[in-house]
């Protein structure tokens, strides 16, 4: 408490010292803040900001990467809207996010539980093991994945004594992935969910501890309670790095080099194909309406979690 | 009859400590398990690196029955060349992580020290930028990188990530929290504003530095999607692109032996700094999470 007034005190006559010297401030000290952030701006305007500008001008135009580009309108949006890959595409999107989602955070959160419990000594032991598969790339693990599930060669059907084609079968191959995001992903959110888990106040626990409840009482009228607001932000959270999913369903479904086959594609995929058969305007437009439903994602969140702070 | 009652509930069928022992074992057995789960892939993958191509499709899931280096002799001949692969995603990373951690520092100090005109517009215009996806300004970037001559070479993997806003917004954060009593002191004995910068504060939010570098470096190393689009020669793509398209000569089947050692390779040096420094690891690649 004391430091933090000594603090105070010391800022303040720095900020006097500062007025003081502001009349003769010369040029040199006028432009030292500027020439400070100047490289990170030009770097992020050049390579940022700028071609994202540059894209949603492209979405309104026909343009094949030469030539004149021809001004088209919404056209390039309405075609993405009307083509039926593009639904395709983004529900399994959609799939990928919920159905990896609720999984991975009901075993990240059971995990976190379970090692933040007192009975747990080897914590230090655990947690890096369990945040392991997030340090794998998520090309080797998709790899890994996809040797795993061969039809013919792969470890669980050589196991199984079965020819299942985990990965020919598109159904089978969008849950191959979703057990992919959920290995990849449950080390992640267990760190989150741990220390969510040792932030949340001990004197509650014991009150009611003192009050006779049982460790599954306290999990399920105290904890997850008051964990719930941090879920719904995972949630949330994770559904827009899914939005932009891409590595994982090309590795997994993929074949020498091409990407996923449209039933088990992700959306990016679309921008991807555009820019490949050099469609740039459609790219750009795919692109953006990617970016509108994230948005829309974020305010949905906001509200819900902002009714939650009300309610409370 | 208070008492009475007492002991009427005081005879359970186990002592609360065995209890308490039973619930300890469960847990571990069901942490271990969930450990085992996690490092199966890992394992696997590391046991079929040492298996031949063709022993994989017999044996995809044991111990090798003949233990090889093929699959590493592999990676380094001169025919498949991948040894070059790596060779450019360990430049693209060493130096997208370099620049990029310079970059934000110098922007962040600035922002967290100096008072100039446009300051807050200027990094909250920078925060709200942080909702746009990478992958909208895809279209726009490749045009550019067209029109600059520069696809198919390594500045296009480099160019494009070194302004991550949420490397400048952690640091910033960071170097709010050192007292201004520092600088003020070093102007009095003369620095000027550089050798602030790189004398006390670069050495002083060292932690926050080393936190950033580690995300950036991992972001770089698993890049797939922007070189795929990017870079098509394959002499110059970054390890992770050339992985997924092994093939045979018959260019149908992969071969898994030299893919497993590929994946080790790409792996296990990253798990070696980890296990080293498993608490800055873990903290830093979930630092984007925790805003609220």
């Amino acid at each position: 408490m004391e430091t933090k007034i000594h603090r105070k005190s010391e800022s303040l006559s720095i900020n006097q010292s500062r007025t003081k010297r502001k009349q003769g401030k010369s040029w040199g000290e006028f432009l030292t803040p500027y020439l400070f952030i100047f490289p990170f701006l030009a770097f992020f305007l050049i390579f940022f900001l700028g071609p994202a500008l540059y894209s949603f001008v492209l979405s309104f135009y026909r343009y094949r990467g030469y030539g004149e580009a021809q001004f088209a309108g919404i056209d390039n949006y309405v075609r993405a809207l009307d083509y039926h890959v593009f639904w395709t595409t983004l529900e399994n999107t959609l799939f990928y996010w919920v159905g990896h989602a609720v999984p991975m955070m009901a075993l990240a959160f059971f995990l976190a539980v379970l090692v933040n419990s007192k009975l747990v000594v080897h914590k230090n032991f655990f947690k890096p093991l369990i945040f392991l598969p997030q340090i794998v790339a998520s090309v080797a693990s998709a790899l890994v994945f996809q040797n795993f599930f061969g039809t013919h060669t792969g470890a669980l059907n050589n196991m199984l004594g079965t020819d299942i084609p985990w990965l020919e079968d598109m159904d089978l191959a969008r849950w191959a992935v979703v057990i992919l995001l959920v290995w990849r992903g449950i080390g992640y959110w267990f760190i989150i969910f741990l220390a969510g888990l040792t932030s949340i106040n001990e004197e509650v626990n014991e009150a009611a501890t003192v009050d006779g409840a049982s460790s599954f009482q306290k999990l399920f009228y105290i904890t997850i309670p008051l964990m719930r607001s941090t879920f719904l932000f995972a949630f949330i959270v994770d559904g827009i790095v899914t939005l932009r999913l891409f590595a994982e369903p090309n590795v997994l479904g993929g074949r020498g080099g091409a990407l996923a086959p449209v039933e088990m594609a992700p959306v990016l995929n679309l921008v991807v194909n555009n820019i490949r058969g050099a469609r740039f305007g459609d790219a750009a437009a795919v692109g953006w309406i990617l970016f509108v439903i994230t948005v829309f994602i974020t305010i949905v969140q906001y509200l819900i979690l902002g009714r939650r702070r009300k309610e409370q | 009859m208070a008492i009475t009652m007492e002991s009427n509930l005081k005879q359970p069928l186990l002592s609360y400590s065995t209890k308490r022992r039973i619930a300890q074992v469960t847990i571990y057995l069901i942490l271990t398990l969930f450990c085992i789960i996690s490092m199966y892939p890992m394992v696997i993958m590391v046991l079929n690196s040492f298996k031949s191509n063709q022993e994989i499709f017999i044996n995809p899931a044991g111990l090798p029955n003949e233990w090889t280096l093929s699959s590493y002799e592999e990676i380094f001949s001169s025919h498949t060349g991948l040894w070059r692969n790596y060779l450019v995603s360990m430049i693209v990373a060493i130096v997208t992580t370099l620049g990029s951690v310079f970059l934000s520092a110098l922007a962040a100090f600035s922002f967290a020290k100096f008072k100039f005109f446009g300051r807050n517009l200027i990094f909250a215009a920078l925060l709200a930028t942080m909702m746009v996806p990478m992958e909208l300004n895809i279209p726009g970037r490749y045009l550019l990188f067209a029109e600059l001559n520069l696809l198919n070479s390594i500045p296009a993997l480099i160019l494009p990530k070194l302004t991550p806003i949420i490397g400048l917004f952690l640091i910033r954060q960071y170097m709010l929290s050192i007292p201004d009593a520092l600088i003020e002191s070093a102007r009095i004995d003369g620095a000027n504003y550089w050798t602030i910068f790189w004398r006390i504060m670069v050495p002083v939010c060292a932690p926050i530095l080393g936190a950033f570098a580690i995300l950036q470096f991992m972001a770089s190393w698993n890049d797939y999607l922007w070189p795929s689009i990017v870079i098509l020669k394959q002499e110059i793509q970054p390890i992770m692109i050339v992985l997924p398209r092994l093939t045979d000569e018959t260019g149908f089947q992969k071969v898994w032996g030299t893919i497993m050692a590929g994946n080790t390779l790409a792996t296990i040096p990253i798990m070696l700094v980890f296990i080293r420094y498993q608490n800055q690891f873990m903290s830093s690649m979930t630092v984007g999470a925790v805003k609220e």
